[in-house]
């Protein structure tokens, strides 16, 4: 196990925003689900080791219909939560996994052999924001602003405004230990909106513009979500599996919206 | 840092990001959790943390301090075996036993927390266990047995130098 | 037989659900070391530079192993069924396939002993590399191993597994149809939950205590004496539950070099593998190449068959050639095939050697010989079942290396079969018996083929 050269257990949000500072050599560490394996495998150095466990980062608390999700929440918690962010981390690990990792880990996590990072399809469809600390301060983004700039910010929350319609439909899994290869979630906004976003197609997750553009025609929506993206081959399938795949499962998710008056 | 271990106040010397899993192993010597994978893929390091199931291999100690751990030497013992023990003795669900300790863990937080003991909803909570030896079938019986109440005789199936009371175990 | 049916306790049950079975790695010995490896990084390349210096130097590094170290570097395993030595225990100047273990440190604590892997320096120059054992006979194709890229020291000398019996060539002459096919099945890992480890404890006597997972104990025990040219009584084996072995723990893949480790560091030390080792490293059942022309009449009678195996060894031999072997000897499966044209070769490729798995070297050929028998009854458009009782042993029908059955059991192992998938057997079918042939099971093509129960 490779030690850190400090280890910090922040007793506030206010005080791991402090001690993160600009994140410069720190590794935070929220569930702890990825990041622990790599230190104890001497994959990863941990530099200075800011543990989440009692930040007061976890909970899910609503303002009418605004959802607001703490960066160190167990994914478990989100199970009840209606589509697609509840069936979307329903089909994360199994429920002793789920119980410990938690919703900024999943945000924050690389994708390098595996397509790590599963919910971000859900709160990308749902049009989710992200407060995170970091050089500069603290800033609000949506999600898919956030995502590529994601290294060294620390995540405090994430909030959305539950959609009218979701729905989430992914390759299955072989068993609860594998990463879903490939994940698809949309989502109804009250006014009509409907997003489309994926994941295990790129280093993070991502809308599929076109497949909105041709919501209406969800087969039509499948065909041409094709174009957003340049999926490539991973540990668990290939890219043109994943090619041939997107728009069956683009298709039955927004299937599946429509169904939903 | 301090844990409770089945029972027992302990002082932890290790470094804090030492797993809980090797703290156990190493510094306690308490070995039912088992380092199958160390990467939380096949379910052998599952232990009780404040009465919930989770990887050993997969918590740093320092996240845990403070916090009740219970391992499978903590459920029950040879003379006293809890029912998810009795049940799986009874139903011969442990081949090799290497995966058996994190089955059990498993299976008493799932009885504990009042699962029904239907196979779709056994298999949900175990879905995280990876055994190479039984196939599985003979585990879920043992987790329905469980969560039904069943009770056993183990007179015929378990044999064993520390059992004093063949007649019955409590 | 009273324990048949019976329930019966396990003798380990109750250590199974109290936590208190003990595997290798629930054993402690003060000051035990922990024990990594250098792997060669690369299919196959010639090795030159190796340098342990730097890792011997270390802070808390207390020995490193190369080849030099070792007495005997190469054994063969089973030298006794008269398989030759080829493969070293750790590299000299070569790398064969990736994996392969270069050098083995000794350290206090697992952290150190990862940056000694790292402080070896050696060179590589990597060679093109053999991966389909197809290729392997080709002019052009890369060299695997000092033999060739073929196991050439079966009995005689020869250069593959051979059975004949009777005609082919008259077998396939009065065939009404000749039925053929090709089955590959992959490698498969025997993923143990419990991955491989060992601890050496050597003891103030000059005895070697070894706590190994191996499942042949006394086998494993001769494989490290003849390493380390150790009389038999300097080493103390001690066995025990094995966390799921199914095969893949004979190959006494750490003993000998935590031995080696512990006599020169004078300290218990421990290899317990990675996941990704096992999955990496470890050995697999292999992956086979099998390809089968069956003669066949149009009332399903097999007359005669030709086939050719090609079994991929990975880069060295270890037990491929008595894998081979049994499965030269069930080439037919459960079923009488008079005519006989096997030619089976262990080949080399540069991957992990491969090793034995449940049914080491017969579950290929059950899996294509019933895959193929149906494919039969397809082609000549007759019931699977019904052609499976056809042609299935009987008592006094001999098996393709020529021994006698007394108490074949495959015709109502297939009755019982079809009665369980609700399938009717048609009379004559159904009043079928493991007896010895006559009359319509006994056609001319089978009489020669017959023998003698009590010679068995």
């Amino acid at each position: 196990m490779t030690q850190a050269t400090e280890v910090l257990v922040p007793g506030s949000a206010d005080e791991a925003v402090k001690l993160f500072g600009d994140g410069n050599d720190v590794t935070v560490i929220g569930g702890g689900t990825i990041v622990v394996p790599e230190l104890a495998n001497g994959r990863r150095s941990a530099g200075k080791a800011l543990l989440l466990t009692r930040a007061g980062l976890a909970g899910v608390s609503r303002n009418g219909s605004r959802v607001t999700i703490g960066a160190a929440t167990p994914v478990q918690e989100l199970v009840g939560l209606e589509a697609p962010v509840g069936p979307c981390a329903a089909n994360v690990a199994d429920v002793e996994v789920r119980s410990q990792g938690t919703v900024g880990g999943n945000l924050c996590a690389a994708v390098d052999e595996v397509p790590r990072g599963d919910l971000q399809s859900a709160l990308l469809a749902v049009g989710a924001t992200v407060r995170s600390a970091g050089a500069g301060g603290i800033a609000e983004q949506a999600l898919e602003d956030f995502l590529p700039e994601r290294d060294g910010r620390l995540i405090l929350d994430v909030s959305y405004d539950e959609p009218e319609a979701g729905s989430f439909v992914a390759l299955e899994r072989p068993h609860a230990h594998v990463y879903t290869a490939l994940g698809v979630s949309a989502a109804r906004a009250g006014d009509g909106t409907i997003r489309v976003a994926a994941t295990g197609l790129a280093a993070h997750g991502v809308r599929l513009p076109s497949a909105e553009a041709a919501a209406d025609d969800p087969g039509k929506a499948g065909a041409d979500a094709v174009d957003d993206v340049s999926p490539t081959d991973d540990a668990l399938a290939s890219a043109w599996y994943r090619s041939k795949t997107l728009p069956v499962l683009v298709r039955r998710a927004l299937t599946e919206l429509k169904e939903q008056a | 840092m301090n844990l409770t271990v089945n029972g027992v106040s302990r002082s932890i010397e290790s470094e804090p990001l030492t797993t809980l899993l090797d703290v156990l192993r190493e510094e306690l010597g308490i070995v039912s959790p088992k380092a199958g994978c160390e990467q939380g893929g096949c379910g052998s390091c599952t232990v009780l943390v404040d009465s919930e199931p989770r990887r050993s291999c997969l918590l740093a100690v320092a996240m845990v301090d403070g916090a009740e751990v219970t391992t499978v030497e903590g459920l029950g013992t040879p003379e006293r075996l809890a029912p998810v023990q009795q049940a799986f003795t009874h139903h011969y669900a442990a081949q090799c036993g290497f995966c058996t300790s994190g089955m059990l863990i498993a299976a008493h937080a799932y009885v504990e927390g009042g699962g029904s003991g239907d196979h779709e909803s056994i298999q949900e909570a175990l879905a995280g266990h990876v055994c190479r030896c039984t196939g599985y079938v003979k585990i879920i019986d043992a987790v329905a047995a469980t969560a039904r109440g069943d009770e056993f005789d183990l007179s015929v199936t378990a044999a064993s130098a520390r059992m004093t009371n063949l007649g019955g175990v409590q | 037989m009273k324990a048949v049916g019976a329930r019966v306790p396990r003798y380990d049950g109750i250590e199974h659900v109290t936590g208190r079975t003990v595997y290798v790695d629930d054993v402690k010995a003060p000051g035990t070391l922990w024990v990594k490896a250098l792997r060669s990084p690369v299919d196959s390349a010639t090795m030159t530079g190796l340098d342990v210096s730097k890792a011997e130097s270390l802070p808390g590094v207390h020995a490193v192993v190369t080849w030099e170290d070792v007495p005997l570097l190469e054994y063969g395993h089973l030298s006794a069924l008269g398989i030759p030595a080829d493969e070293p225990l750790l590299a000299k100047d070569e790398v064969r396939y990736k994996g392969q273990p270069i050098a083995v440190v000794a350290a206090e604590d697992e952290d150190t002993a990862r940056a000694a892997v790292e402080a070896i320096s050696v060179d590589f120059e990597e060679r093109p590399a053999l991966y389909d054992v197809r290729k392997a006979f080709d002019e052009d194709a890369p060299k695997v191993h000092h033999w060739g890229n073929w196991y050439p020291h079966f009995e005689g000398e020869m250069d593959c597994r051979q059975i004949r019996k009777g005609s082919v060539t008259d077998a396939f002459e009065q065939a009404d149809l000749i039925v053929q096919g090709v089955y590959r099945p992959a490698a498969i890992e025997h993923v143990p939950l419990e991955t491989q480890v060992c601890l050496v404890v050597p003891e103030a006597n000059g005895r070697l205590t070894i706590y190994s997972c191996t499942q042949a104990l006394y086998f494993s025990m001769g494989v490290v004496a003849a390493h380390l040219q150790l009389p038999l009584n300097k080493l103390k084996v001690v066995g025990g539950t094995v966390g799921g072995g199914f095969g893949g723990k004979v190959d006494t893949a750490t003993e000998t070099l935590c031995s080696l480790l512990a006599l020169k560091s004078g300290r218990p030390v421990k290899w317990r593998w990675t996941r990704e080792e096992e999955f990496l490293c470890s050995s697999t059942r292999a992956p086979w190449h099998m390809e089968i022309a069956d003669a066949v009449t149009k009332d399903g009678w097999i007359l005669g068959r030709k086939m050719l195996t090609l079994h991929d060894s990975g880069a060295y031999a270890r037990f491929s050639p008595y894998g081979l072997t049994k499965h030269s000897f069930h080439h037919t499966g459960a079923y009488t095939i008079p005519n006989l044209e096997f030619d089976g070769y262990v080949v080399f490729t540069n991957r992990v050697p491969t090793t034995a798995m449940r049914g080491f070297g017969v579950t290929s050929v059950s899996f294509a010989t019933e895959t193929h028998l149906t494919r039969v009854a397809h082609e000549l458009g007759l019931d699977p079942y019904e052609v499976r009782l056809r042609n299935a042993n009987r008592i006094g029908d001999t098996s393709p290396n020529r021994i006698v059955y007394t108490d074949p059991s495959i015709v109502p192992v297939v009755k019982a079969l079809a009665g369980g998938m609700d399938n009717e057997l048609a009379p004559e079918y159904a009043a079928m018996s493991r007896e010895q042939r006559s009359g319509e099971l006994l056609p001319e093509h089978l009489v020669g083929q017959l023998g003698n129960p009590e010679d068995h």
